[in-house]
């Protein structure tokens, strides 16, 4: 039985516990315990289904007396990777939010790219042509202004699958940051919930 | 865990509160004085989870207090009393109590009169 106690007293001191709390939760339990010990019962008459988890009783009680972060409930305990990992949630949200931003910024980045090259060759080629007359002409007139009037649908056939591509890395982005935002506001919501204990 | 169990427990649990107020009421009590208060009226509460969180719940909202008291030969124990906060919650919690009790029994009488050839 003192090795539960001590068990609870590791808990405590894991979560934070002020020493003397820690000490009057710890003197109360074993008097209880040596109570029932001493009139003939057990310390699961003391203590029920927690005897079996100390740590998870420990956190439970010291929570509900509001000296450390509360479990989820008195009765139904949260698992306890999540006192052990305080971290996890904001690097999991920082994770997402940065993935999602940076995969829809190089999404954007492809798509300007593209337009800015497209552009570019455009420019380019009108600079090129020999003479204002021949934008209006014929596409057969020379083999300049054929290039020219070719050009965009040359460019499109080539760059559609860059485009789709570019449209799904931007899509993939703003999927992994809606997820951000829906795991941010379910982290947040149950956070306001311990909250009111 | 059957239903059956997962029922009764979800039960006991919803009126813990309630009736670990009941036995403060009674008089000054420590921890396992009031598991012994609640077992002798049948309820084996302790088998769900122990009564200290809960004791830490009703006293950190102010519906307990507490002192320090020498036991026989022991160390002092830590005896429980009811706060005017936690009579006027148990006051309440009876009437609450008695409200949904009513209501179940009339729901559960009606369903014994469709079972019943």
């Amino acid at each position: 039985m003192i090795g539960f106690v001590e068990e609870c007293r590791r808990e405590w001191r894991r979560l934070g516990v002020p020493d003397p709390i820690a000490n009057e939760m710890a003197i109360d339990l074993t008097a209880d315990i040596e109570e029932a010990e001493a009139e003939g019962g057990s310390a699961e008459d003391v203590l029920g289904n927690s005897l079996f988890d100390p740590r998870r009783f420990a956190a439970a009680w010291a929570g509900a007396r509001g000296v450390t972060a509360p479990p989820a409930s008195v009765d139904s305990f949260a698992p306890l990777e999540r006192d052990r990992r305080p971290w996890h949630r904001p690097a999991m949200l920082v994770a997402l939010t940065s993935f999602g931003f940076l995969t829809a910024l190089a999404a954007v980045a492809l798509l300007i790219g593209r337009h800015g090259v497209a552009v570019a060759a455009s420019i380019g080629r009108n600079v090129a042509l020999p003479g204002p007359a021949r934008f209006f002409g014929p596409a057969s007139a020379t083999p300049p202004f054929r290039y020219f009037v070719s050009g965009p649908s040359f460019s499109v056939q080539n760059g559609a699958p860059y485009l789709v591509l570019a449209f799904v890395v931007l899509l993939g982005g703003i999927v992994v940051l809606g997820l951000a935002v829906l795991y941010r506001t379910a982290w947040f919501r149950r956070e306001s919930k311990h909250r009111l204990w | 865990m059957t239903i059956d169990d997962g029922r009764r427990s979800q039960l006991l649990r919803g009126v813990l509160d309630l009736c670990l107020l009941a036995v403060i009421g009674e008089g000054p009590a420590y921890g396992y004085e009031m598991t012994k208060r609640l077992r002798a009226r049948g309820m084996s509460t302790v088998g769900e989870g122990s009564i200290y969180p809960l004791l830490g719940r009703l006293e950190r909202d102010g519906f307990v207090e507490t002192r320090r008291e020498a036991s026989n030969g022991g160390p002092p124990r830590k005896y429980y009393s009811l706060s005017p906060d936690g009579k006027r919650s148990l006051e309440t919690g009876v009437g609450e109590w008695e409200t949904a009790r009513d209501a179940i029994d009339r729901a559960l009488d009606l369903l014994k009169v469709e079972v019943t050839p």
